[in-house]
């Protein structure tokens, strides 16, 4: 093994630190066991990280000639996304754009990138593989077997665009003989549309993304600042700093919605901000001094003080319009009381921390009703000493903007590592340290060297998502066949390869979309945000006149609502919504991709049987199967879909000379490999005796192959 | 074409039993083959807990979850004083009081066992429903079982097409734990849609094609893949072919209900989860659980009682009143369930989470009568008198339906495991 290598400082030294591990089993176990945090050797290194990235403002110009002046936020396959200075987020076929102009943006893309070089991705991938496998040679395990073309094509599809590969993409794939062929297809896809689709899937289920908070309040403006965000590669600190930061209404800025989804339980969202952000699990401590955990209901509170000067209910708003409604002005009553909610929905600095110990406040340390100081929790005796722990709280409006400061610090204990391990379980189906949302004890980590070590790309790729899922893809450990679900209770899985792994409820429906229209799918976009913007009320001038202005441009938008209730997802005034190709409905089905659709599906859709999560709680999807699942495959709409002899992947099939082609076109399609020998025999038998190539359509997608990665 | 045909043109005879073996679940055209009708996994040894009273009167069971967190002290334990919310506290014709939000409720309040001495740590959503679910607290790698999948484990099967573990308005969350596949609760996510997609696609002889290519395709990845989730999908396709040949699928429908019936639930979700629970378990399943939303009131629980607490009080109290009517209370339970109970303290226009003290309510199937089990302190903070906890609640259901309370079983990966998590049922609630 050559150690030397490696052409950056930190990498060298993160090796040194893991050679380590080729000493006898005893000493390593020994190491192991020490508890510090963050091994020494590996906190110390110096990180040379990726560049910030400069903002691009232009004055662009569309093929009429219609000009805009917007910040250039991203261009991915052939949709561009432009920011304008107000805040809105557009995207839009790059055709649209002058000749020079898509020169422009394609331009700025490049200067965007500003990745990883190819050299620093392959040594940090080598550094997972050394800290991987000689923990596994230290407890006498072996890596399994480098993972053939097939299934690496499979999962890194699904892993890095959210959907399997049609059959022209794999055969292209497998036509590629060059040595770097997977390098260069996971550069291609990381960079190509799908990549954003699927990570907003992955975030809007750790971040509640939902069309409706609570019970009628529409929060589309953060589906669509997530996407935009997602679109513009924008590094994770930046996205949590905005979602912390934000002001003024939900309707305005769509940022705002994370924090003011739990509005009416400030004491909840602080606990779900701190399992999302750091991973630290206070939640028990907001009732009593956690009976595991070190936290104390003290810390709970002492933390939960830095929102509590945060205001999200403009009440004078509120009660101007409840005059409103109260007076014979001839609208529904409901609707101003909507109106009213949606207009006072908003986050907003008061010039007080308010928040006290609660009433039953039972420890000696506070009296109940007093009003808590803020103060941040630590995790090893050093991190006060942290410069990141250097927060002012004089000034109460100041408290989330010195909160958020410290929270999305690179020097934050928790914050680099939370993020790194919630990404590799993405890619990996099981998180160095498990359960994600409880890391505080890092040396409980099945490997706290490996959690180490990602902790570190993570921060110098400056917390760039793409980036450092491009490393994990590259190692050899991304690399190698996956192993059956371990077996827990008889010691940690030491990532042999990844795990077999059912794919999520949103990789089967998009797989699916994009076998029965194609791959086209993935340019149909949703945005329905713009929609609540005209219902905005001027503050203090609230009028009957207002009110039905409001209504007016409101009617485009009761056509969605009602979408969201119903059960098969479709609706015109949906497909309103969408920029670019407008989506086919099939079936009964509206054929986007997940992240296009209702968020979350109606529940009896597909995507709910299959295990999308209700968004209620963070991480609410399952992979777990079920009856109803199988009926769905078997005899629903979807299975229709695919046995429909115009499906693309079916048409795709029939286009080909020879039957035996016919059926290599639908095991690309459906199971990203050729058939063997027997199964092309099977095959072929099924044709002559009276099945169709829709019947094997049919077949594959029920085979237990087809709802798995491997 | 009978199936022996099928297989005898598999080649070898390693083929032949794969196949027999998958079609056999199938059942194209079959009876039901004996095997798989009723009799349990295994030999259920002679339960300790046999001759208690009350042993084995449930023949089914009906869990009510209250997801959120009921209050205790709005619905079945009122309190006065400082502790009090915002509805009065009525005394029912059983002499127990409950608050004015559930009118209904009081009319059957003479077929109620109402527990005030609930009592757990856990105060975090997920892990006390975790715990309420399956009697065991969420610790570390292990996935604890949902009581229809334990009674399935000891029992058997309930029905020979029909599952004998349903859950309604959730989804299936694992719901067999450590026991197979064919142990987890069938998720209905819509009462009012049930079971679709039921019919195959295609004559019956083009779906019984394809389901024998389906079966020779899927001999690679299906047939070896040692992964526990992938043997898990074999299970629920076998459970799949067999349930669409089921004459009982009706079971799901409660479009054929009377009117006058549905109305008397409710038009809501939760109501026509109740009134599929019924048909279902009168129908042969043994096990079902419906769930409520929407019970975390921080805010506007007033408003939110009014709402959420009228459509449960309605439709709880029209499943007992319809249960006792056909003369199925009597080999019913029904349970109350929630994950903790809220604050004594009022803020904020509602209260905070408290699993200290809280309430459940159990009825039918040789539970006492008009009885509460149990107090609180005067401020509904803590236990006064005969505390239970989940574990013991578990226990006291298992021991109603029947099942070895205190046997041990062992799981997959060696640990042995008992229902209620080691609890003793709760002799005094029966009668």
């Amino acid at each position: 093994m050559n150690l030397r290598r490696s052409p950056l400082g930190f990498l060298t030294i993160l090796l040194a630190a893991s050679c380590l591990w080729g000493a006898p089993k005893k000493k390593a176990a020994k190491a192991e066991a020490k508890p510090a945090a963050v091994p020494a050797a590996v906190a110390t290194v110096p990180v040379r990280s990726l560049e910030d990235r400069p903002q691009i403002w232009h004055l662009w110009t569309d093929v009429e000639g219609r000009k805009v002046d917007a910040m250039f936020c991203g261009l991915s396959g052939d949709i561009v996304s432009l920011q304008t200075k107000d805040g809105r987020n557009y995207r839009f076929s790059v055709a649209v754009l002058s000749p020079e102009d898509r020169e422009f943006a394609k331009a700025c893309a490049g200067k965007q990138q500003g990745g990883f070089p190819r050299s620093v991705v392959a040594a940090a991938a080598a550094d997972i593989d050394r800290i991987v496998e000689a923990r596994l040679a230290a407890e006498g395990q072996k890596p399994n077997r480098p993972a053939t073309d097939e299934e690496f094509l499979r999962r890194l599809y699904v892993d890095a665009v959210g959907r399997t590969p049609t059959a022209a993409e794999a055969a292209a794939f497998f036509a590629d003989t060059a040595a770097d062929r997977r390098e260069r297809l996971i550069d291609r896809l990381l960079q190509s549309p799908g990549y954003s689709l699927q990570m907003y899937n992955w975030l809007a289920d750790l971040l509640r993304a939902k069309d409706v908070v609570g019970k009628r309040l529409p929060a589309f403006t953060f589906e669509d600042w997530l996407k935009a965000r997602i679109t513009a590669n924008a590094p994770w600190d930046a996205m949590v700093r905005e979602m912390m930061t934000a002001d003024g209404r939900l309707l305005d800025n769509g940022a705002a919605g994370f924090l003011l989804f739990d509005a009416d339980m400030p004491l909840d969202g602080v606990s779900n901000l701190i399992t999302t952000f750091l991973g630290s699990n206070m939640s028990c401590a907001q009732c009593h001094d956690h009976p595991l955990a070190d936290w104390s209901q003290r810390q709970f509170y002492e933390m939960a003080a830095f929102l509590g000067a945060t205001d999200m209910k403009n009440e004078s708003m509120l009660a101007e319009v409840r005059k409103l409604s109260r007076a014979d002005s001839g609208l529904n009553k409901n609707f101003i009381r909507l109106l009213g909610e949606i207009n006072a929905t908003r986050l907003s600095d008061a010039s007080a921390n308010r928040l006290t110990f609660p009433k039953d406040y039972k420890y000696d340390d506070a009296k109940p009703g007093e009003p808590v100081k803020p103060a941040l929790i630590e995790w090893d005796a050093g991190d006060a000493k942290r410069q990141s722990y250097a927060v002012s709280t004089k000034s109460p409006a100041l408290l989330r903007d010195e909160f958020a400061r410290w929270l999305t610090s690179p020097d934050n204990p928790r914050f680099a590592t939370n993020i790194a391990n919630r990404v590799w379980k993405k890619s990996f189906g099981m998180a160095v340290k498990e359960p994600v949302d409880d890391i505080d004890d890092v040396s409980a980590a099945s490997s706290p060297q490996l959690l180490a070590h990602l902790t570190q790309v993570m921060r110098a790729a400056r917390f760039d998502l793409r980036e450092f899922q491009r490393v994990v893809f590259n190692s050899r450990t991304y690399q190698s066949a996956a192993s059956p679900a371990p077996d827990l209770s008889k010691g940690p899985y030491l990532f042999n390869g990844p795990i077999v792994r059912r794919l999520t409820a949103e990789q089967v429906w998009d797989s699916l979309v994009v076998a029965a229209v194609g791959p086209t799918a993935d340019n149909i976009l949703l945005r329905r945000g713009d929609d609540l913007k005209p219902m905005a009320l001027p503050e203090g001038k609230i009028s009957v006149a207002a009110v039905k202005e409001a209504a007016e441009k409101m009617r485009g938008m009761r056509g969605t609502k009602k979408s969201a209730k119903s059960s098969s997802g479709t609706d015109a005034g949906l497909a309103k919504g969408y920029d670019g190709e407008k989506p086919q409905t099939r079936q009964g089905l509206m054929l986007a991709r997940a992240s296009e659709l209702p968020q979350p599906a109606p529940e009896t859709h597909f995507l709910r049987v299959f295990g999308q999560g209700d968004r209620l709680l963070s991480n609410s999807s399952t992979v777990d199967g079920s009856v109803p699942q199988v009926l769905q495959l078997m005899n629903g709409p979807v299975a229709r879909l695919i046995t429909d002899p115009k499906s693309h992947a079916v048409q795709a099939a029939s286009l080909e000379p020879s039957p035996a082609a016919q059926v290599q076109s639908l095991y690309l399609a459906f199971l990203s490999r050729k058939p063997n020998s027997a199964e092309a025999a099977s095959a072929l038998k099924a044709l002559e005796g009276g099945l169709g190539l829709t019947d094997i359509a049919w077949a594959l997608v029920n085979t237990r192959e087809y709802l798995f990665i491997r | 074409m009978s199936l022996h045909d099928f297989a005898d043109r598999l080649r070898t005879a390693e083929d032949r039993r794969a196949f027999l073996e998958k079609a056999a679940t199938m059942a194209f055209g079959l009876t039901v083959l004996p095997a798989l009708a009723g009799a349990a996994e295994q030999a259920s040894p002679k339960a300790p807990n046999a001759t208690l009273p009350g042993f084995g009167k449930a023949k089914s069971v009906i869990f009510l979850e209250l997801s959120g967190g009921m209050s205790h002290i709005d619905t079945f334990d009122p309190k006065t004083g400082a502790s009090k919310g915002p509805a009065d506290a009525v005394t029912t014709k059983a002499g127990f009081q409950v608050t004015s939000f559930l009118p209904n409720t009081q009319r059957i309040s003479d077929k109620l066992c109402v527990i005030r001495s609930m009592t757990a740590k856990v105060g975090v959503h997920a892990s006390a429903q975790y715990l309420m679910r399956t009697g065991f607290e969420q610790r570390g790698v292990i996935q604890h079982p949902n009581f229809g999948a334990w009674a399935q484990h000891f029992l058997g099967r309930s029905s020979q097409t029909l599952p004998a573990n349903v859950c309604v308005n959730r989804p299936s969350n694992q719901g067999n734990g450590w026991f197979p596949a064919s142990h987890a609760p069938l998720p209905i996510l819509d009462p009012a849609t049930g079971l679709p997609n039921t019919a195959g696609v295609g004559d019956a002889g083009a779906q019984q094609k394809r389901a024998a290519l389906l079966s020779e395709l899927d001999r690679g990845f299906g047939g070896a893949v040692a992964d526990t989730n992938v043997k898990a999908y074999n299970d629920f396709y076998a459970s799949t072919f067999e349930l669409m040949r089921s004459r009982d699928l009706k079971a799901f429908d409660i479009a054929s209900e009377p009117k006058s019936v549905r109305a008397k639930y409710g038009a809501d979700k939760f109501a026509q989860g109740c009134l599929l629970a019924r048909r279902l378990v009168e129908h042969g399943v043994r096990f079902v659980e419906v769930r409520s939303g929407g019970w975390d009131m921080h805010a506007t629980l007033e408003d939110r009682m009014e709402d959420v607490g009228a459509e449960f009080d309605a439709a709880f109290a029209a499943l007992i009143e319809d249960l006792e009517s056909k003369g199925m209370l009597e080999t019913t339970l029904v349970a109350v369930t929630t994950e903790f109970g809220r604050k004594p303290s009022f803020e904020g226009g509602g209260r905070g989470h408290h699993p200290l003290v809280f309430s459940t309510v159990l009825a039918g199937a040789g539970i006492k009568r008009g009885h509460v089990h149990g107090a609180s302190d005067p401020k509904g903070h803590e236990v006064a008198k005969d505390p239970v906890t989940v574990g013991a609640f578990h226990a006291t259901v298992a021991h109603a339906a029947g099942l070895p309370v205190g046997t041990e079983i062992m799981t997959p990966s060696g640990r042995p495991m008992v229902i209620g998590n080691k609890a003793a049922p709760v002799a005094a609630v029966f009668a």
